[in-house]
């Protein structure tokens, strides 16, 4: 604010309200050289000329305190008024990317950071969803992983049994089977009707 | 399931009954299976086969080991890193339970709160309900009681087996374990549950646990269909239990099939 070159005398033509501290120290060096001036001349009047010197000492004190606060007082308003800027400049940001109800938060409502790569995006009724595909999918599998093992085993170890129960399903046989192979029954049946031609006659011959 | 079953793995068969864990709070203590549904599972050999399936729900608190309990006994690992669970999860975990296949579908559901809105639409038709807390962290034994009332919601609480269950044993003092048990045995007897201690990380107890869920929840639907029909004896070659033609077979497929994906 001060300017360095100056000279100290010109604090004195200031505007009032521009004054800072340093100002006023400039201010009082000059009329304590000036008061050193008068003090060296005649004699007898330096008793009253000390006594000014105190009052103007207790003027220039008075006029410090009332500067450096006027300058803290004015930063603070400084700060205040920034942040108060900003603050301003945001709601009306946010008033203009969301709704109403987004300003004025309830106690249930939530505010989502849209910049946020890990923010929630998926809704309760999508997550069921994939879960539910998920279970599915699991289900099929583990069906097929079943499959694949009574398939490995039937050729593995064909028993003759299970070559009687495909001749039987072959000619669409009524007749009652036992609980022994019924079990069998329904496995080959199983590789038999899905996978026709293709492994038939390697499974069973 | 009922078109392809291959056989029952060597470790999974059940012909005695699994003893309980303690007497103090236990849903039974026969050493045998109900005299009926012995003679039911007899009358299979001369008559046709068919094959059951439970539904068993897992609840309880996060980060118990509802996940690792079950990943112990379907596919014996044990993970050391936590994972919550997703919503839910299943495993399909076959038995031959006196001669007669017999399937548990295991329902691992998430302990986050977060995601008891999904869960709880699986609550719906369990046979079995086990609450799972931590032995080492007494507020989880609490809260079983919550989760209790929160799957019984979806049930008939006279139409489902309970289950309490105290995992980690690893982890605590045989003292502390003593003293939680103590605890857990109350709970179990005011929510007519029967209780277990287990460890996921060594395995102690686990396939003892879950082949008495299997067996509990077996003896109880073949009793149930038992009850269903006209009489204790004649209905076994007839009902739907035993007795599948091939036609049925083709429905119980389906059926079964539409059970997993209505959940």
């Amino acid at each position: 604010m001060e300017d360095l070159d100056s000279s100290p005398e010109l604090a004195l033509e200031k505007d009032p309200f521009q004054l800072t501290v340093e100002d006023v120290y400039d201010i009082s060096y000059v009329i304590g050289k000036d008061l050193l001036k008068i003090g060296g001349e005649p004699k007898g009047q330096s008793g009253r000329i000390s006594d000014l010197q105190f009052k103007i000492v207790r003027v220039l004190e008075l006029l410090e305190a009332l500067v450096s606060q006027c300058n803290l007082n004015m930063e603070e308003l400084k700060l205040e008024r920034d942040n108060l800027k900003k603050e301003f400049e945001r709601v009306l940001n946010e008033g203009a990317r969301g709704d109403a109800d987004q300003v004025n938060l309830g106690p249930d409502k939530q505010v989502i950071d849209l910049t946020d790569p890990d923010r929630p995006r998926f809704t309760l009724q999508e997550l069921r969803e994939v879960l539910q595909e998920r279970n599915q999918l699991k289900a099929q599998l583990l069906v097929a992983q079943e499959e694949l093992q009574c398939y490995k085993s039937g050729i593995i170890h064909p028993t003759e049994e299970q070559f009687v129960t495909i001749e039987n399903d072959a000619t669409a046989s009524s007749t009652k089977r036992t609980a022994g192979n019924n079990e069998d029954y329904t496995v080959i049946k199983r590789l038999f009707s899905f996978r026709q031609g293709k492994h038939i006659g390697y499974c069973g011959f | 399931m009922l078109q392809l079953v291959p056989p029952v793995s060597k470790n999974r068969v059940l012909s005695d009954f699994p003893k309980w864990y303690t007497p103090e709070a236990c849903l039974q203590f026969k050493d045998q299976f109900h005299v009926q549904v012995r003679a039911a599972c007899q009358q299979r050999s001369t008559g046709t086969i068919g094959l059951k399936m439970s539904k068993v729900v897992v609840v309880g608190d996060l980060y118990v080991g509802k996940t690792s309990l079950i990943n112990r006994f379907c596919k014996d690992v044990f993970d050391r890193d936590y994972k919550a669970t997703i919503g839910v999860d299943f495993e399909i975990e076959r038995f031959e339970i006196a001669g007669i296949p017999y399937n548990l579908q295991i329902w691992d559901t998430a302990g986050q709160e977060k995601f008891k809105c999904i869960t709880s639409a699986y609550y719906r038709g369990a046979q079995v309900i086990i609450t799972v807390f931590d032995l080492a962290d007494i507020q989880t034994l609490e809260h079983t009681r919550c989760w209790l009332e929160d799957a019984q919601r979806e049930n008939e609480p006279s139409s489902t087996l309970i289950f309490l269950v105290g995992t980690k044993k690893d982890k605590v003092s045989s003292a502390q374990c003593k003293h939680t048990e103590c605890d857990a045995i109350r709970y179990a007897n005011e929510m007519q549950a029967e209780y277990w201690t287990v460890s996921a990380k060594t395995g102690e107890n686990v396939k003892e646990f879950f082949f008495r869920v299997a067996a509990l929840a077996f003896e109880h639907s073949v009793l149930k269909e038992l009850e269903k029909g006209s009489g204790p004896m004649t209905q076994i070659g007839t009902g739907n239990l035993i007795k599948v033609e091939k036609d049925e077979a083709e429905n119980v497929k389906g059926s079964s099939q539409a059970s997993i994906s209505c959940c």
